[in-house]
């Protein structure tokens, strides 16, 4: 169920950003990026970092597609749309290393690896191609933030479990399932907090989940 | 490809076709080359600067150095035959480089005295660098710039050394290991197990799997929020006697940690090496 732009009326900022953070949450629901939120969502503090640089990018790249789409030639958008979060990705990037280099040296691991993520790509061609700026904006801005939580959500899952400590703070001595923090038990983390994610869903709207499962082809 | 002889209309239809799309690539190619140029010439004074202050930083921290320290940097190459190795020392407050040449066998090949701006060529390959501290005009110490192959890719690192070659710090300075596990092994309690350890320990560096003392993980967790001087006070006991038992891995980053441990063996061995040919060459406290 991608999210279908109405003719001649635009959704609603608050709309579109809880769009992004339930609906079409990019990794409980449209199951992008997985691969990127197992690799770096051992600690909450990963997994914020990250999704802020991913939530940084998706508004930017958002709003370049949106100023710009009518000059992209419709059979190389594609391309043309990988080489834009390219830029935002290098310049940002480029940016931290010379300005913030404390920051940096935490998260310049993670910045590079944001040009391959599906669900930015995805944002752009479904909806910031058909719309205009302001709505493209706030889409990008609910994705990203949609991103965010959910890396902090399994964040918070994996090092309790795996390491025993939230954001760096012990709270047990040992570390009470390690295999939650290496990378195969961090899809087994996904699947977990996707099933309970459904299953509160389901208790407040009394619908089921299974007829949205889209996207799930998306590799990256 | 075989076309048709006589292009169709369809044919120059889809040519035409084709070079707007060639164009539009190359619009947006050329739009983004400019940008990240311009971001990239805009940063980049910046970026070295912070870079350098960040190894300053981390020089001064390793050696405990303070205002009254100087601390002099040399730089290790290979020649392009791989047949000589050069030291080059900058001279203090831009003063003229010392260039000492070595054939492998460390016998030296030439002694000069050149101009800064004289730099190596850049076939030549850098080896790291060597920070040597004078504290309060006697000899403060040395940091070792080394390097070992990861898990993933390269780790840079700096290896302090007291003035009697035992190890007074670790600082892994660049690397791309897995966040959560290879990457541990640049957090301060893992380097804080290599402090103290004696040439001859250093040079017998190894790993272990075995599980970490309760007392010397509590002790390696509070190195984080202390000086390092005090650090090595307050639990003088422990490094002592943990100073000869094998580094303890970080847990499922068994490759990371031996990478690392085996780097800083090797550095600390070459370097003691190195440094008793060219130290007398150079003046100054050795």
């Amino acid at each position: 169920m991608t999210l279908v732009p109405i003719p001649g009326r635009a959704p609603s900022a608050r709309f579109l950003i809880l769009n992004g953070i339930f609906q079409e949450n990019p990794v409980f629901r449209l199951a992008l990026s997985l691969c990127p939120a197992v690799a770096v969502t051992t600690t909450v503090i990963n997994g914020l970092i990250l999704g802020v640089a991913v939530l940084a990018v998706q508004v930017l790249s958002s709003c370049t597609v949106a100023l710009t789409h009518r000059w992209i030639h419709p059979k190389v958008r594609i391309p043309i749309f990988t080489i834009i979060i390219a830029v935002w990705v290098s310049a940002i990037d480029m940016t931290l290393a010379a300005f913030l280099p404390s920051l940096y040296a935490q998260v310049g691991l993670y910045v590079k690896l944001i040009v391959a993520f599906a669900i930015i790509i995805s944002r752009l061609e479904v909806f910031a191609s058909r719309n205009p700026l302001v709505p493209a904006f706030w889409d990008g801005l609910g994705m990203g933030l949609g991103f965010l939580i959910a890396l902090v959500v399994i964040g918070a899952f994996r090092e309790l479990l795996g390491n025993g400590s939230i954001a760096g703070f012990a709270l047990v001595p040992f570390k009470p399932l390690l295999f939650f923090a290496l990378p195969a038990g961090g899809f087994f983390a996904i699947a977990l907090l996707m099933a309970f994610f459904n299953l509160v869903e389901r208790k407040f709207t009394g619908k089921s989940a299974a007829g949205v499962q889209t996207g799930g082809s998306h590799a990256a | 490809m075989s076309g048709p002889v006589n292009p169709t209309p369809t044919a120059r239809g889809n040519a035409a076709e084709v070079l707007r799309i060639a164009g539009s690539m190359t619009v947006a190619c050329a739009i983004g080359a400019v940008v990240l140029g311009g971001v990239y010439v805009g940063t980049e004074r910046y970026a070295t600067a912070a870079r350098a202050t960040r190894e300053r930083e981390a020089v001064t921290q390793l050696l405990s150095l303070n205002a009254g320290s100087s601390v002099r940097e040399i730089s290790q190459y290979l020649d392009r035959a791989h047949s000589q190795v050069i030291y080059r020392q900058a001279g203090e407050n831009g003063a003229a480089a010392t260039r000492l040449v070595y054939a492998f066998d460390g016998t030296l090949v030439t002694r000069a005295t050149v101009p800064v701006a004289n730099e190596e060529p850049r076939a030549f390959e850098a080896m790291g660098r060597i920070f040597v501290a004078t504290r309060d005009g006697r000899p403060g110490g040395f940091v070792v710039e080394g390097q070992s192959r990861g898990y993933k890719n390269v780790i840079r690192f700096f290896v302090a050394l007291d003035s009697s070659f035992s190890i007074a710090g670790v600082r892994v300075v660049e690397h791309e290991e897995d966040p959560g596990l290879g990457a541990e092994t640049a957090t301060p309690w893992f380097q804080g197990q290599f402090i103290g350890r004696s040439p001859e320990q250093a040079a017998a560096l190894d790993v272990t799997r075995d599980p970490m003392p309760e007392d010397w993980r509590g002790a390696l967790a509070k190195l984080e929020r202390r000086s390092l001087a005090e650090w090595r006070q307050e639990h003088a006991a422990l490094i002592a006697r943990e100073s000869g038992n094998p580094i303890h891995a970080v847990t499922g980053a068994t490759i990371s940690s031996r990478a690392l441990t085996d780097g800083v063996r090797t550095t600390v061995d070459h370097f003691r090496r190195r440094w008793a040919l060219i130290a007398p060459q150079l003046g100054g406290p050795s």
